[in-house]
């Protein structure tokens, strides 16, 4: 068990080591590229954590992500702020507002709580086209980092990763102690939860507080990167389906699953991207599908279980018949 | 002294009076059986005690204090734990953190949460599938589980709600042997059962209900000769 577990923390640290160094040989398109996907694995991980380890299946994390942006906008743009200043504010300011939609929504179960949530985007979104202080539909610039064109791609490079492994600590932390517990309790049976003492509606709200900071914090970094934000993209469905598929394409419930699934499927599609133009996303369709259907418990368990080829297929497609 | 008090229970749905004025004691350290037909009431009273329902009128009290209008997470901690007759294990955690969930109820620390949990399993003699999925267990192991569980909130009362349904003979022996031995650490135990055997070797009194309503109270001999519980049991022509 110990001999294990250090040959995991080495290949953990040899990881680690490469994605530190990575960027300091590699050009700035590829630096651009591993940005986009840290920050789809800590808003995969993030979404994981109301979704996969308490069974809350959020189809609004997006309302984070554009909360987060649009904090750090205005206080940098009309408050004068510093972006570390804004940065958290932007964290905990997205972790406030899902604490109180929280409330009403998590009350909610399964499909309803899916539908409030997307419904809670969506009405963010028309509320920041028909702001003053978010500039509608115009869109918000922000200031520019002040730093050569390398030291840019360094810049929000690092913290995207900062964040990310701020995200797995805090993750790791949290279901090593009696919160963990609580929500995976409350995601296999909420009433069973409640009768042992667990208060599951604050957990829940706790968890999807986490969900909701660690989600404004990619916010704020993509929107210093932008250095300009709209409503559409900011509040978009798309990032939200997105990082569900990535989650589930990786192993939802597990640590890494969401990382694995935002480093595989980035790269998936970004191929098929450069081989077939106009037919990318069907091709990418077909892979998330055969995923789903073939590997439902994500790639982590393929690798964690060492299992491979036609009879673990089969043995899942059995076990999830639909 | 009584550890719960239930005074003129009545639980409504609507027009149905699922519980309608019933009122029993449960005294410290003894066994108190709940019988009673299909749909006389017993699930509902208990989901009244531990507050799943709000109660439609009457009064609980656990050690002399009301509990009425408290959430069903504060009944666990003030010492009332809790089975359900169609279990409900956590199925994709495995046994031992089943359990170790549960003992979260007293304690916040991991390792005595986790050593709590490893005691009570010895006690209910799951030890040995510590590492299994719950899922993975067969029936008589999820009812044992369903009732670790609620010990691992170390409570004073419990509520037993047919952990002995579906259990073949030789494992309704050992269920009666895990029941008694409960009530041998000194908790109190309100029990639901269907089985005859169980509920007449275990119970130190007996309180029948039908309809909603109590039809008799008293010794297990005394009830089992009631003239209104054969009826309810059997029919008008037996009684």
């Amino acid at each position: 068990m110990e001999k294990k577990k250090l040959q995991y923390a080495l290949i953990g640290g040899f990881i680690l080591l490469i994605v530190v160094l990575f960027p300091l040989v590699s050009n700035n398109f590829i630096i651009r590229f591993g940005t986009d996907i840290l920050m789809f694995a800590i808003m995969a991980s993030a979404w994981n954590i109301i979704g996969g380890y308490t069974g809350y299946a959020s189809f609004g994390n997006v309302v984070f992500f554009g909360i987060g942006g649009y904090i750090t906008a205005i206080l940098m743009e009309k408050a004068g702020m510093h972006f570390a200043v804004a940065y958290l504010a932007a964290g905990f300011g997205a972790a406030l507002f899902a604490v109180l939609i929280g409330l009403p929504v998590l009350r909610l179960h399964g499909h309803y709580f899916a539908i409030a949530t997307l419904g809670v985007a969506e009405a963010m979104k028309a509320l920041v086209q028909n702001l003053e202080i978010t500039e509608g539909n115009s869109g918000i610039y922000l200031p520019m980092l002040d730093l050569s064109i390398k030291g840019q791609y360094y810049f929000f490079f690092y913290m995207m990763l900062g964040t990310l492994i701020l995200t797995l600590l805090l993750t790791y932390l949290v279901l090593n102690a009696k919160l963990g517990y609580s929500l995976i309790a409350i995601r296999e049976d909420e009433d069973a939860a409640n009768s042992v003492g667990i208060n599951t509606t604050l957990s829940k709200t706790i968890a999807f507080a986490l969900s909701g900071f660690f989600t404004g914090l990619a916010g704020s970094i993509y929107a210093y990167q932008q250095a300009f934000l709209k409503p559409g993209p900011a509040f978009s469905v798309q990032t939200t389906v997105k990082m569900i598929v990535m989650a589930v394409f990786g192993g939802m419930g597990k640590l890494f699953g969401p990382l694995i699934g935002a480093f595989s499927i980035e790269i998936i599609s970004e191929t098929l991207s450069n081989y077939f133009l106009v037919a990318h996303t069907l091709f990418f369709g077909t892979v998330v599908i055969l995923a789903i259907v073939f590997t439902p418990k994500g790639l982590i368990d393929m690798i964690t279980q060492r299992k491979f080829g036609i009879s673990y297929f089969l043995e899942n497609i059995r076990e999830h018949r639909i | 002294m009584a550890i719960l008090e239930v005074k003129n229970l009545t639980k409504a749905f609507g027009g149905l009076l699922a519980v309608n004025d019933v009122s029993f004691n449960v005294e410290e350290g003894e066994i108190l059986g709940l019988i009673g037909p299909n749909g006389s009431g017993k699930t509902t009273t208990f989901n009244c005690i531990n507050q799943f329902f709000p109660v439609t009128s009457g009064d609980i009290r656990f050690k002399g204090k009301s509990i009425v209008g408290l959430k069903t997470h504060q009944i666990c901690h003030l010492g009332i734990g809790r089975t359900f007759q169609v279990i409900k294990p956590l199925a994709r955690m495995t046994v031992l953190e089943n359990i170790t969930a549960s003992a979260f109820c007293r304690v916040n620390n991991i390792n005595d949460a986790q050593e709590e949990a490893l005691r009570i399993l010895e006690f209910c003699g799951l030890a040995d599938h510590n590492t299994k999925l719950a899922r993975s267990l067969p029936l008589a192991g999820r009812k044992r589980l369903e009732i670790a569980r609620a010990l691992a909130t170390k409570p004073k009362l419990l509520l037993l709600d047919e952990t002995a349904a579906g259990l073949n003979p030789g494992e309704l022996d050992e269920a009666i042997d895990l029941i008694k031995k409960i009530r041998d650490t000194g908790i109190s135990i309100l029990v639901v059962e269907h089985i005859m055997k169980v509920i007449m070797t275990i119970s130190d009194r007996i309180h029948a209900i039908n309809f909603g309503q109590t039809i008799a109270e008293g010794t297990p001999q005394e009830v089992a000769n009631n003239p209104a519980v054969i009826k309810a049991y059997l029919g008008e022509e037996r009684a």
